[in-house]
């Protein structure tokens, strides 16, 4: 069963614009993205290239050579792939915008495997293709490297890596609090600078008066600087200039609080209806936590709200927090905003505390009256988070709201609206030509996502956001 | 990884290799250039005739090196006024983060006869094994080029450029 609680459907009007301002804007972005993923795989085509480059063919003569050049490609590919996911991670404002900061931790997360094997297989190579020259066993190759200058220090920094890479998978991760596996994950820098003395001192390619050695020399330090700008420098100095204290702290329903914020020039950090900032609390026993919540409003005057479940270990504690705290800020983050848009209708699915995005989104989006659909999955028909608030803004800007209420069903649906045989296709006749927003805990999340997908929706129509880190 | 996205970086990435293994083969290539450039030195070099002693060698152009003996000849020199004296000299002797390296070399007729390395990086095992692999490359590339104007052994980068650093002084040395 769904429930019509505000119908704007019938007052759509044809578009006087041949082409929809939404679908310009989003191939420009798609440009972007296009060219960030290229530049990319380009950089580890580079890589390889810039070893060829110092005749690193010639190598592969004999087989013992072969090993050796294998095992420092391996190398090269895996340092390149580690500076990408620096970079990936730094929330570059340029790779922020055109694909938004999960898409980009995503890409970041699934290069870590593969990079830790490289690195495995650069160590293992090398200790055989030495071998295999030198004529001597592995032992005694080992032994013999061991005792190389900088290679002990390049151990440790393996060593490191591979305690980054084992924290990070999920099965793991789940068991430490997020703090710790932070915590952890930091010492990814101190890998990476483990490894550099043995890059720069044995290998040949970077050997001193090599134009090779001045492109990685490059490529390391843009890393790190982005690291140390766009994830400390900019975040500390917004931090201090907007100086965001708590308002005031509302309880709107049971575990659930809308926090409002006040701060300076707010309107300069340029954030929008469906942007997530991370939060630090700077109150005792608080601080040391980072939160990522969104906007529950779109941003204005002097004010941010956030609306916040007590759902993790941390959030529990948000809800004691008191007027008066200073609050540092990083942000705002994510394109599930207008900057995702492609198509001038606009359908947005949200499911428990996941209507807090939609719900500013709604705010701050651009449609005309009739244009833009909403559909929360609520417990009751007449009873959800922010329900009464989206009430009044689709009133006000013309947008139909429908609730589906119920016990959960076999897919996003309710029990009873999967019996009816309703889809997002019987609620938004005109699905195809949408843009679909989705938020809410991640199954539920995919499902709506695969349903839209299968209804002929293009990769750019659909958006989602991730909740979980 | 959208179709767009896969042609441009299968553009970008193909036209980087093939830049990148063209220049490789000019490295490889430019051993050969040199080797043809450098024979013309030796014949046609009108020099001074005097001895090698009057040189001081210089371990010039070395970054990581640093000079601690000079070169001397240690064998009689005949008379010859065109070209290097015959006899054989020691180069200096040139510090690497590896070790020590230090070569002589043996000249006759007005040609690099011979070269002989007195000491190599021995630091460790590692270096020991990249230098006793770069020592005997480095010494055809010279023998057949004349000169100590030769490319480097990659992964032997530090022996062969105080390799070829120790030579040149020792070429100073003999006037050659």
């Amino acid at each position: 069963m769904a429930f019509l609680l505000h119908d704007a459907r019938g007052l759509e009007r044809r578009s006087r614009e041949l082409v929809a301002p939404e679908r310009r804007r989003a191939s420009r972005r798609l440009w972007r993205v296009d060219l960030l993923q290229a530049a990319a795989v380009a950089t580890v085509a580079i890589a390889v290239a810039l070893f060829l480059a110092d005749g690193g063919a010639a190598g592969f003569a004999d087989p013992a050579g072969a090993v050796t050049e294998v095992g420092i490609i391996a190398g090269l590919v895996a340092t390149d792939l580690v500076l990408v996911m620096l970079v990936l991670a730094a929330r570059v404002p340029f790779i922020e915008r055109a694909v938004g900061q999960d898409a980009a931790m995503a890409l970041h997360r699934r290069l870590g495997k593969p990079v830790l094997l490289l690195l495995l297989a650069h160590a293992v190579l090398l200790v055989a293709g030495y071998a295999l020259t030198d004529g001597s066993g592995l032992v005694d190759e080992v032994v013999s490297l061991w005792n190389t200058p900088d290679i002990p220090l390049a151990v440790a920094g393996l060593a490191l890596f591979l305690a980054v890479v084992v924290t990070s998978l999920v099965a793991v991760r789940r068991r430490f609090r997020y703090e710790v596996w932070h915590g952890i994950h930091l010492l990814v820098y101190l890998a990476v600078l483990a490894a550099l003395p043995h890059q720069f001192s044995l290998g040949g390619l970077f050997a001193e008066g090599t134009w090779q050695r001045w492109y990685w020399l490059l490529m390391t330090i843009t890393a790190f600087a982005a690291i140390a700008v766009f994830r400390l420098g900019v975040p500390a100095y917004r931090s201090l200039r907007h100086r965001l204290v708590v308002e005031e702290v509302e309880p709107i329903a049971d575990g659930i609080v809308s926090i409002r914020l006040r701060g300076v020039a707010l309107d300069r950090l340029g954030a929008t209806g469906g942007q997530f900032f991370v939060w630090r609390f700077l109150a005792r026993g608080q601080w040391w936590q980072a939160h990522p919540y969104s906007l529950s409003a779109a941003p204005r005057g002097g004010e941010l709200r956030i609306t916040v479940r007590a759902l993790g270990r941390g959030s529990a504690g948000v809800a004691a927090i008191r007027p008066g705290t200073r609050v540092a800020l990083e942000g705002p983050y994510g394109i599930f905003s207008e900057a995702s848009r492609s198509r001038s209708r606009l359908v947005l699915v949200a499911a428990g505390i996941g209507v807090t995005p939609v719900r500013s989104l709604l705010e701050s989006a651009s449609f005309r009256p009739g244009e833009a659909i909403v559909l929360l999955r609520t417990r009751a028909a007449d009873e959800g988070w922010l329900l009464d608030e989206v009430r009044q803004l689709c009133h006000a800007r013309g947008a139909t709201l429908i609730t589906i209420p119920g016990r959960r069903g076999t897919g996003w649906l309710s029990e009873a609206a999967e019996q009816q045989g309703l889809s997002l296709a019987a609620f938004v006749p005109a699905i195809a030509d949408s843009d679909v927003y989705v938020c809410g805990p991640l199954g539920w999340s995919e499902a709506v996502v695969a349903e839209a997908r299968s209804a002929g929706l293009r990769p750019e129509q659909v958006h989602h956001e991730r909740f979980d880190w | 990884m959208r179709a767009r996205a896969f042609v441009i970086a299968s553009a970008a990435s193909a036209a980087a290799l093939i830049a990148g293994w063209q220049l490789g083969n000019a490295v490889t290539g430019a051993g050969t250039t040199v080797a043809a450039s450098g024979t013309q030195p030796a014949t046609s070099s009108a020099s001074s005739g005097t001895d090698a002693s009057s040189s001081t060698s210089s371990g010039s152009a070395g970054s990581s090196g640093t000079t601690s003996a000079s070169a001397a000849p240690t064998t009689d020199s005949t008379t010859e006024q065109a070209g290097a004296a015959d006899g054989t000299y020691a180069g200096t002797t040139v510090s690497t983060r590896f070790g020590d390296v230090q070569v002589q070399v043996t000249i006759s007729g007005g040609s690099i006869t011979d070269v002989t390395a007195l000491q190599l990086t021995d630091h460790d095992g590692r270096s020991v094994s990249i230098s006793n692999r770069a020592a005997p490359i480095l010494r055809d590339e010279v023998l057949q080029a004349q000169t100590a104007s030769v490319s480097m052994v990659s992964g032997a980068t530090y022996t062969s450029a105080a390799y070829l650093q120790s030579l040149q002084a020792a070429l100073d040395a003999a006037g050659f």
